[in-house]
């Protein structure tokens, strides 16, 4: 068993981020969230619907950003993002595509295959694939891996822009200073349950980064 | 209906932009299609047997053949950079997904065989004696190829002797519809023996029409119970 008895609430205009050592089981949890795993027991809702079983409202809310980048190789950025937004029937795909590809400074690349795109570049793309149909829920593993300091900067940008206007970003994160920079409340995952829980405005940041990184040394 | 439609649309669309511009699958298919019929020519070029009886069953290897490179080619990119998890989030049915794949491979086995049948009419000099029938009946095998196949397809892919397996268990599930597909062929190039009806393996196809008709049904049958069990193929 990789989980049990995690218990998590995500309000409108909500970011958890969420840590934990390697197997610690936060990539399960996101996948779990997302969909893509069923739990042996116990459920995940969105807006009452039930993930797993909710149908196209429940999974329409959702966006993701996993390990992988989840993109077509033989198709452009802009193909790829079309393609996604064809996907969830996204309303005003053209102008929200418009407005992704210059957030996220693809622009350059617009008609670039995804596979001459380098891992930075791929991450962007993959992100912008989350957000094309502006989901309510945003699930983000280690969505800042490959981005350069520029990239980071852009990327928790968009997650302010998300949950000011009511999204909800659920992350996990080995990244704590970025984690605690994007997000509302932070949380540690330790031994299939969440161990730690605060808001990030009760946690003295540096404190708190010192702390985990001493006890991720202890776990190895 | 509305993510049907759009769902639709998106995989089909994507399939299509994505081989146009890898240019991967069909030209493998035609230099496939083309060696197998050349081989076969040469072969019968030998025997006694009439070539109008052999041609039939040489389209039939090539379009079968061609076919599942186009079939194994269509999970594949959907390994590549976990993008099948991409598709498992989408407010998409599986099925729906599953009928755009088969439609996409539809068309790349019909722009296959508008090369391979004239190539297959030339060599072993055949005569159509009713094209619509032969339209006919090569859009049945083409559905029964596409509908198999791509269940097959989703269902080996993270297999790693992918193409090996899909062949294996692709012809053993179609050879059913390979038999009327075969005499149906016959039947149109005007090849069928007297001698063969009633008899030997074809015994139980009996005529065009019953050939027909087995080949709808199988079509019907195993799409819907490969449309019904892609969900399951793809999920878990």
């Amino acid at each position: 068993m990789v989980l049990d008895g995690v218990d998590l609430r995500l309000e409108a205009g909500w970011s958890v981020c969420v840590c934990g050592v390697n197997g610690a089981g936060k990539s399960t949890l996101l996948k779990l969230v997302a969909g893509l795993l069923r739990p042996d027991a116990g459920s995940m809702r969105l807006c009452g619907s039930d993930i797993g079983s909710g149908g196209d409202a429940a999974r329409a809310g959702l966006g993701a950003v996993l390990h992988e980048p989840m993109v077509y190789a033989d198709l452009t950025v802009l193909e790829n993002l079309r393609f996604f937004a064809g996907l969830y029937a996204a309303g005003r795909a053209e102008s929200r595509i418009d407005e992704l590809i210059d957030r996220l400074q693809l622009a350059p690349y617009r008609f670039d295959r995804a596979a001459v795109l380098s891992r930075g570049l791929l991450q962007r793309l993959a992100i912008a694939r989350a957000l094309v149909h502006e989901p309510a829920v945003l699930v983000a593993d280690e969505p800042s891996t490959g981005l350069d300091a520029e990239a980071s900067g852009i990327l928790l940008s968009i997650l302010e822009g998300f949950t000011a206007a009511g999204g909800a970003v659920l992350m996990a994160t080995h990244d704590v200073e970025f984690g605690i920079r994007c997000c509302r409340k932070a949380a540690v995952l330790d031994g299939r349950r969440i161990c730690f829980e605060k808001d990030v405005c009760d946690i003295d940041a540096a404190a708190f980064t010192r702390d985990y990184l001493a006890y991720a040394r202890e776990s190895r | 209906m509305k993510h049907f439609l759009s769902g639709f649309n998106a995989v089909f669309l994507k399939d299509l932009i994505a081989e146009l511009r890898a240019k991967q699958v069909l030209p493998s298919m035609l230099v496939l299609g083309l060696l197998i019929m050349w081989i076969l020519r040469l072969a019968s070029s030998t025997s006694s047997i009439d070539l109008a009886v052999t041609g039939p069953a040489a389209l039939w290897i090539s379009i079968l053949f061609s076919g599942l490179l186009a079939q194994e080619r269509s999970f594949s990119v959907e390994k590549e950079n976990g993008c099948l998890e991409a598709l498992l989030l989408a407010p998409v049915d599986a099925g729906t997904v599953y009928l755009a794949k088969v439609a996409v491979n539809l068309v790349m086995l019909c722009v296959f065989e508008i090369v391979i049948v004239p190539a297959a009419i030339l060599m072993f000099r055949l005569e159509v004696s009713d094209w619509p029938v032969l339209v006919a009946v090569l859009m049945l095998g083409n559905l029964a190829i596409s509908g198999v196949g791509t269940l097959f397809s989703a269902l080996v892919c993270g297999a790693g002797a992918r193409g090996a397996v899909l062949s294996v268990v692709v012809l053993a599930v179609l050879m059913p519809v390979m038999v009327p597909a075969v005499f149906a062929l016959m039947v149109v190039f005007g090849a069928v023996p007297a001698a063969l009806v009633g008899t030997g393996a074809l015994a139980f196809v009996g005529s065009l029409g019953s050939a027909l008709g087995y080949m709808v049904a199988f079509d019907a049958v195993f799409i819907a119970a490969c449309w019904l069990l892609f969900g399951i193929a793809v999920r878990d």
